[in-house]
């Protein structure tokens, strides 16, 4: 045992962990990270103190009576500083953090008392429920101490329904046993359950008598330190482990250790109440634990039989139903078989939580981005520790992760010999995870100049596979020396790893995992993004592109999954879907009508349907295929499709008939998706032309029909009238409105005979306001279709007419709707707001080819027919004839021709701003500027037209 | 006798428990372990057989099948000359994962990759087990897919060696005149002391090699 001491002298374990997390940690983080307490721990107070620790049952008690006669200071006595949480104390030594750690759990503390003390000012006996008596003595100031008590006081008294639970718990700690067994003389004294190697042997079966020794050890260590809830921790108790731990106090030192002795102590019954809460519940978690059940450690006996693998299923499922992020991975069946071997199942089962929790972070985790991170990591330390073999490895392209993934995932359960396995594991559980690193490279090193020599992916794997197999072996058979021939290649490995790798540390692992961080998750984001674009649906209207682009708006959407973590759900709620729709879709964003509650009720009808209608599952949430499948019928191209696809969506029932309410429910549809239009917030095509022939015959008035191309400027100074325009494409669209239904009524196929429903042509009265023509409107609606006694359908064809029957509507359905629906612009949430202020005029005015466009054809038509056309005329021969296909009118929306500062400018005149103003007589006027300053390469424009 | 040797880099993909390592298992070692420990990561073997004069050392790349392990495979597949796209004949949900490996494969791997698709497990349907992916369906995705295709059984070795062998004569060999008097004999080399000639199993589904 020499070299142990070695190792301790040399190396010293000391627990550094304060210092080794990254600076983002909060202080109560760190804390409990060091002590490895539960979540809700944090500290309530501090305060410097010296202690002593006088067990009730180690030879300090023979000082204690004497103490009473006042001679306490032979009592060993440490000073530091004691912090008071809800459930625990704590106090650390000053000297090195590692001297003296008393983790006291509250429910053990049975009385607290003033000591007299002359020393100090003031001082503390807190008697546990061992007898065991810790005497504290306060520094500092004297309110300080007081405080400290009142706040101890109030925990005690909070914690009063936890500590009645206590004799329970203690029940199933074997220390408390053993304890009991040798200092109380119950020698009838059942032993805990505990795990299944107390019934199925343990792993390599150590002789009785060396583990009667280490169990001895450990006696000893509890009588003078106190045990599980209440104990020291010192330089002994990590020389203990580091010896090896008894297999029957193993699971309890793991669990001691990981800290989630402290969970399972903060959650009675949750175990036993999770497994009963899911019984009979089925997922895919669930298959595929069934599926490796069998595949655990089958060589340990117990999981030849069915008791075996019943705890292992109830472990690993009640995991799964515990933490559905990480539902289950293959590997946690290995790390949880071996568990079970020292721990019943609620041990086992909140260790693993304390595992995958701090342990290895997203190791388990849906993209296990924490075994990708941590293989770069290690990588890393390869590279710079052996700089000769990280070369060796590179220059042969072998794949080092296939060898030291397993080491890592399964914490060496499945690399070398369980018993070293669990050896390495002891120390695993009170270092973290640096010790994984440590041992990783010290395997490494150990076997550098064979793999130096080895050419290929298969000699490299043959090397270290012979290697675990004779771990047992000396690792110096031919010395001369006695003592050194005696020394197992295992322990040769533990001296590497933990003398030459100390270094390795865990704050160096924090810092490592840091810097490579941000690559592994971008890489699991490409990867993950690339296989879900891969498996979509086949889609007819939207390109590869498109698709990235709502692949990222989606789950920019849904803010609480984290795709390289695999957290979270990946499904769209009806409230997500909104905000996601509201990112890219004109008539989804916010405009000045979300405060009419009745455009809101529009709205959220005519989304529901939406949604249900691409709720593929019925399930109440969006898989982005089913969004991706649900944008490709909205973008359809052919006019029939999209105005089958609308009526699809109002006729629920499927019969391709709606009824009178189905009417009523697709009108206001209707209403809700042109409402960017009807406001015009937006300008459509028809108004966008009316705009360019007015321009045109501007030009054509001023300059003449004798003008030649080449002398045509794009005109400068020419001022146009928003508010004209912008009034009638309102008009325009009360009027497809109030038509549509109209003639709905008026083509509806009665089921009975239909009392003819006089409507008036809103758009005919010219005087009144448009408040007045909206609430005759409503009204008209209502009366038209509230009429129960006259039942009216219509059928597809009927409706397909009706639309077709209005130009705007046509128009709406041909490129309109598809055009609001921008899949094929990068989302940037800042511009988000702007956008919905933006103007089309902008987009009109610096687009002067078209102006051009309208310019000579006037002239042409001028030229031929020598009539100067009135600008009505002229727009109504524009009409829906000569409505511009996809590509022309692609410009129209096109908003990446769009200058931002324009928008800017709008936003201080907006004509929005300014309808609400007093001077209504002031009309809002732009002025027309040509594109490009140059003239000559507007020319070079005009030739374009010409050809 | 030629001793060229031609290196052949192999994966097998594939949903968890469909027996790919079994697969592997039987090929390099003749041998098969019920409840096999689940593949953590990607496991590493080599075998050497012979093809007519030429020598193929198979570097087979065996992965874990878990759907949370695949962001893991293109490590493993990078560079790959061939592929064992393996599904479970009883279980429809493995051969839809096949689909989605295939079609990575073609994506993502290196052009020309040889792919085979591989139904595992035809033993359990003699026991009375219902076959649940049809010859048919795996047929016409391997059509599709211009994909080697063979039902096998890890379990009895029933074409296992089979597959090998076709993937071997597929993959382009050293020397070109070696093709001209290629024998359809498959042996195992040095150590080993399987003679795949002798399978009793009917002709191999390879077309023949056009490389």
């Amino acid at each position: 045992m020499s070299f142990l001491e070695s190792i301790r002298q040399k190396a010293p374990f000391l627990d550094k962990l304060a210092e080794s997390f990254t600076p983002s940690m909060t202080r109560d983080e760190q804390f409990r990270a060091e002590y490895k307490l539960p979540a809700e721990e944090h500290i309530i107070d501090d305060t410097s103190a010296d202690v002593s620790f006088i067990s009730a049952f180690g030879h300090a008690k023979t000082l204690r009576d004497k103490g009473r006669k006042g001679e306490q200071a032979m009592a060993y006595v440490f000073s530091g500083k004691f912090f008071l949480t809800p459930h625990y104390l704590v106090f650390r030594d000053a000297f090195d953090h590692a001297s003296c750690v008393m983790i006291v759990n509250l429910s053990t503390v049975k009385r607290v008392e003033r000591a007299p003390s002359t020393a100090y000012a003031f001082s503390l006996i807190v008697t546990l429920y061992s007898g065991t008596q810790i005497l504290i003595q306060f520094i500092g100031l004297r309110y300080r101490s007081e405080q400290f008590c009142d706040h101890l006081k109030k925990k005690l008294k909070e914690n009063i329904p936890n500590a009645k639970q206590l004799p329970d718990f203690l029940s199933s700690c074997y220390s408390e046993f053993l304890l009991r067994k040798n200092l109380l003389n119950a020698k009838d004294i059942a032993a805990p359950s505990a795990g299944l190697g107390q019934q199925f042997k343990f792993p390599g079966n150590p002789t009785v008598a060396k583990e009667k020794a280490r169990l001895m050890l450990w006696f000893n260590y509890f009588k003078e330190n106190g045990e599980n809830l209440a104990i020291v921790k010192n330089h002994e108790f990590q020389k203990l482990i580091r010896i090896g731990v008894p297999n029957r106090m193993r699971g309890e030192i793991w669990e001691l250790c990981s800290g989630s002795m402290y969970l399972r102590q903060a959650n009675p019954g949750v175990y036993q109440k999770i497994l009963k809460d899911n019984a009979s519940k089925v997922s895919q978690a669930v298959e595929e634990i069934e599926k490796d059940l069998k595949r655990s450690l089958p060589e340990y006996s117990a999981y030849q039989t069915e008791e075996g693998i019943q705890r292992l299923r109830n472990v690993l499922t009640a995991y799964s139903w515990k933490n559905p992020d990480v539902g289950y991975c293959q590997a946690m069946n290995i790390v949880v078989a071996g568990l079970l071997i020292f721990m019943t199942e609620e041990q086992a089962f909140w260790c693993l939580s304390s595992l995958c929790d701090t342990y290895v972070p997203g190791y388990y985790s849906k993209t296990m981005y924490g075994t990708l991170l941590d293989q770069k990591v290690f990588e890393a330390f390869v590279e710079e520790k052996m700089p000769l073999l990280w070369n060796h490895i590179v220059e042969n392209d072998i794949q080092l992760s296939v060898v030291s993934l397993p080491w890592f995932l399964s914490l060496f359960f499945t690399s070398m010999p369980l018993e070293y396995a669990f050896r390495i594991m002891d120390i695993f559980f009170m270092n973290g995870s640096q010790t994984l690193f440590q041992v990783a490279l010290a395997i490494l090193k150990l076997n550098g100049d064979d793999l130096l020599q080895s050419e290929d992916d298969g000699m490299f794997i043959a090397i270290l596979k012979n290697y675990f197999q004779t771990l047992s072996q000396s690792a110096h058979p031919d010395s001369s020396d006695v003592k050194y021939r005696q020394i197992t290649k295992f322990q040769e490995l533990l001296v590497t790893a933990f003398k030459e790798f100390s270094v390795i540390e865990n704050s160096m692992v924090a810092q490592e995992r840091a810097r490579h961080q941000k690559g592994i998750l971008q890489n699991i984001e490409t990867f993950v993004k690339r296989t879900q674009l891969r498996h979509m649906p086949r889609t007819l209207n939207l390109t590869e592109e498109e698709l990235s682009n709502i692949y990222d708006i989606f789950y920019q959407s849904i803010e609480n999954h984290k795709i390289s973590m695999g957290t979270g759900s990946s499904n769209m709620n009806f409230e997500v879907f909104i905000q996601f729709l509201s990112k890219f879709c004109d008539w989804c964003r916010s405009s000045e009508n979300d405060n009419d509650p009745a455009f809101r009720q529009q709205r959220r009808n005519f989304l529901k349907r939406l949604f249900k209608n691409w709720d593929s599952g019925n399930v109440g949430d969006l898989t982005l295929n089913d969004v991706v499948s649900g944008l490709d019928k909205l973008l359809s191209r052919d006019l029939l499709e999209s105005v089958n696809y609308f009526f699809s969506l109002y006729d629920e029932d499927g019969d391709g008939e709606l009824q009178r309410e189905e009417v009523l429910q697709i009108s206001e549809g209707l209403l809700f998706l042109t409402e960017p239009w009807k406001t015009s917030r937006f300008v459509d095509i028809l108004t966008k032309q009316s705009i360019e022939a007015d321009i045109a015959e501007k030009i054509v008035k001023e300059k003449g029909t004798a003008m030649t191309m080449d002398e045509l400027k794009l005109p400068s100074g020419v001022t146009i009238d928003e508010e004209k325009y912008k009034t009638e494409q309102t008009e325009r669209y009360l009027k497809a409105a109030s038509c549509f239904l109209q003639r709905s009524f008026e083509y509806a196929r009665p089921l009975e005979v239909a009392e003819e429903i006089n409507l008036i042509d809103l758009s005919d009265n010219e005087g009144e306001t448009e408040d007045a023509k909206q609430k005759k409107f409503q009204s008209m609606r209502a009366n038209a279709a509230l009429d129960p006694s006259h039942p009216t359908v219509i059928d597809l064809a009927t409706f397909r007419m009706i639309i077709l029957a209005d130009e705007t509507y046509e128009l709406f359905f041909t490129i309109t709707f598809r055009h609001s629906i921008h899949v094929d612009q990068r989302v940037d949430l800042s511009e988000a707001k702007d956008k919905a202020l933006r103007s089309m005029f902008d987009g009109i005015i610096a687009d002067g080819r078209r102006v051009a466009d309208q310019v000579r054809r006037r002239v042409d038509s001028v030229a031929t027919r020598s009539t100067t056309a009135s600008i009505n005329s002229i727009t109504a021969s524009n009409g829906p004839a000569t409505i511009p296909r996809d590509d022309k009118s692609d410009d129209l929306d096109d908003l990446t021709s769009y200058h931002a500062d324009e928008h800017e400018e709008l936003l201080n005149n907006s004509w929005l701003g300014d309808v609400e103003s007093s001077d209504s007589s002031k009309k809002q006027s732009r002025t027309l500027q040509p594109i490009n300053s140059s003239s000559g390469s507007q020319q070079e424009d005009l030739i374009e037209f010409e050809t | 006798m030629n001793s060229s040797i031609t290196s052949v880099k192999l994966v097998l993909l594939g949903e968890a428990a469909v027996g790919k390592s079994s697969i592997v298992l039987r090929f390099v070692s003749n041998d098969f372990t019920e409840n096999k420990e689940p593949t953590i990561g990607a496991a590493f073997l080599t075998q050497r057989v012979n093809i007519g004069d030429e020598t193929v050392k198979f570097e087979i790349w065996d992965t874990a099948g878990q759907e949370r392990f695949a962001s893991l495979a293109p490590m493993y597949y990078r560079n790959a000359q061939a592929a064992l796209v393996v599904y479970d004949v009883t279980k429809p949900q493995s051969f839809i994962k096949a689909r989605h490996w295939v079609k990575e494969l073609h994506e993502q791997a290196s052009k020309g990759i040889i792919i085979a698709l591989v139904g595992n497990k035809i033993d359990v349907l003699e026991s009375g087990e219902e076959r649940k992916v049809a010859r048919e369906e795996a047929e016409k995705l391997a059509e599709e897919e211009n994909l080697l295709y063979f039902e096998t059984s890890a379990k009895t070795g029933e074409n296992v060696n089979e597959v090998f062998l076709a993937i071997g004569e597929k993959i382009p060999l050293k020397k070109a005149e070696d093709q001209a008097n290629q024998q359809h004999g498959l042996r195992i080399t040095d150590d080993q002391r399987i003679d795949l000639a002798s399978s009793t199993n009917g002709p191999v589904k390879a077309s023949g090699c056009n490389c």
